[in-house]
């Protein structure tokens, strides 16, 4: 009994130890991350809307209602609203698309013009197989998003116009289709104009 | 001397990897490009040289029973560290190896040095022991990474080797699982037959 209370003691004693070291590293290392996170999500923003303009104003909006649950956090697409800075014209939106891919939910950054229409994509978040779906984000691959509308934004396997990667169907499936049901979505709440249809 | 001793024979003579045949899992997936192979072998020996350090240190306190539990919550504890460091420091470095830091814990190598060697043997040793195996680990893993990358994308650390032809039709099957077993099988089997040559002589 006695040597049974003894082990579980040191034991314990060893656990704490690493316990408090690691609540300590944690708590110095954790707002480094998050700072550094929400950086590299506004540097995505502004990539994937370049295009768009020089000036640009982001202002949050939220579009309800998604099939899949992997295409948002909390049933919602959180879509960014992009203007003109100095006219206030709205120019297009950018939203963070999640798509359930091989071995990681895959989180893209998407930019999209008023009338609907693509202007850029880039791979905020990924795990996927290193040498295989890992490819999604480099170019070219991620690249021939731009300029393709909701009816195309699929894969050629499923009718649409984006070339898988080879050995990672999954992972290019991952991206188009969460791509295209966040569009689809936004299309719902008539957020592009001219009646972006198909 | 006895040192360089200790260090050497985790290059060759004692390789984790093709001797011991330990650490397989991370050794078989992230060798699909010699750039993850450096990476997680820079990684991976510096978690087995602190794990080595400090399973010596605490040799004569942790009692024998639980010395198993002891290791894991050792090596655990490091491999967290690691992932938060170079996630808030070196992000970039982190987000190309990301997904191959928590491996570095199912490594048997490091819980199979803590056991077999760190814990009888004297804290200098262990240090040693550690970096030779971590660099025996590497040298591996770039060997069978060079393979892989250069027959299933026809790149040697991301510079074109092959010519663009090769690029664009590359015999994928090298980076693909089956591939990693395939070329081990080649590699053990030079190995066996060198040894056996040696052996005969």
């Amino acid at each position: 009994m006695g040597e049974i209370l003894r082990l579980g003691l040191i034991l314990m004693l060893v656990a704490l130890v690493a316990a408090v070291a690691l609540g300590f590293v944690n708590s110095k290392t954790a707002p480094i991350i998050e700072e550094q996170e929400r950086m590299r999500r506004q540097e995505a923003m502004r990539t994937v809307t370049s295009s768009l303009g020089d000036s640009l104003q982001f202002d949050s909006l939220a579009v309800e209602g998604l099939a899949n649950p992997y295409a948002m956090v909390d049933r919602r697409l959180a879509v960014v609203a992009v203007s003109d800075a100095v006219s206030g014209d709205r120019l297009g939106y950018t939203f963070v698309a999640y798509g359930k891919g091989y071995s990681s939910t895959v989180q893209t950054m998407v930019g999209v013009d008023s009338s609907g229409r693509i202007v850029g994509c880039s791979i905020l978040y990924q795990q996927e197989t290193p040498g295989l779906g890992a490819n999604a984000e480099n170019q070219p691959w991620i690249g021939q998003f731009e300029g393709k509308r909701i009816s195309q934004c699929s894969v050629r396997k499923d009718g649409g116009e984006i070339d898988s990667i080879t050995g990672a169907t999954i992972t290019s499936r991952a991206v188009s289709d969460s791509v295209r049901e966040g569009l689809e979505a936004m299309r719902e709440q008539d957020l592009f104009e001219g009646g972006e249809r198909a | 001397m006895r040192l360089w001793g200790e260090f050497a024979k985790g290059i060759y003579k004692e390789n984790p990897v093709f001797k011991q045949a330990l650490g397989m899992c991370p050794f078989l997936a992230v060798t699909t490009s010699v750039e993850n192979a450096l990476g997680m072998g820079a990684a991976s020996t510096f978690v087995v040289v602190c794990s080595n350090f400090l399973v010596s240190v605490l040799r004569k306190l942790i009692p024998r029973k639980v010395r198993i539990p002891c290791y894991i919550v050792i090596i655990a504890t490091f491999v967290t560290l690691v992932d938060m460091v170079m996630n808030a420091y070196a992000p970039q470095l982190h987000r190309s190896l990301g997904i191959f830091i928590p491996l570095i814990v199912v490594n048997c190598m490091i819980l199979g040095r803590a056991e077999g060697f760190a814990n009888k043997n004297t804290v200098i040793k262990s240090l040693a022991d550690g970096f030779g195996m971590g660099v025996g680990f590497t040298l591996a893993m770039i060997l069978i990474a060079s393979f892989r990358e250069i027959l299933g994308n026809g790149t040697w650390l991301a510079v074109n080797v092959l010519g663009e032809r090769f690029h664009n039709q590359p015999v994928l099957i090298a980076i693909l699982a089956p591939g990693a077993f395939i070329i081990m099988g080649f590699i053990l089997g030079t190995f066996n037959i060198l040894e056996r040559r040696k052996a005969g002589r």
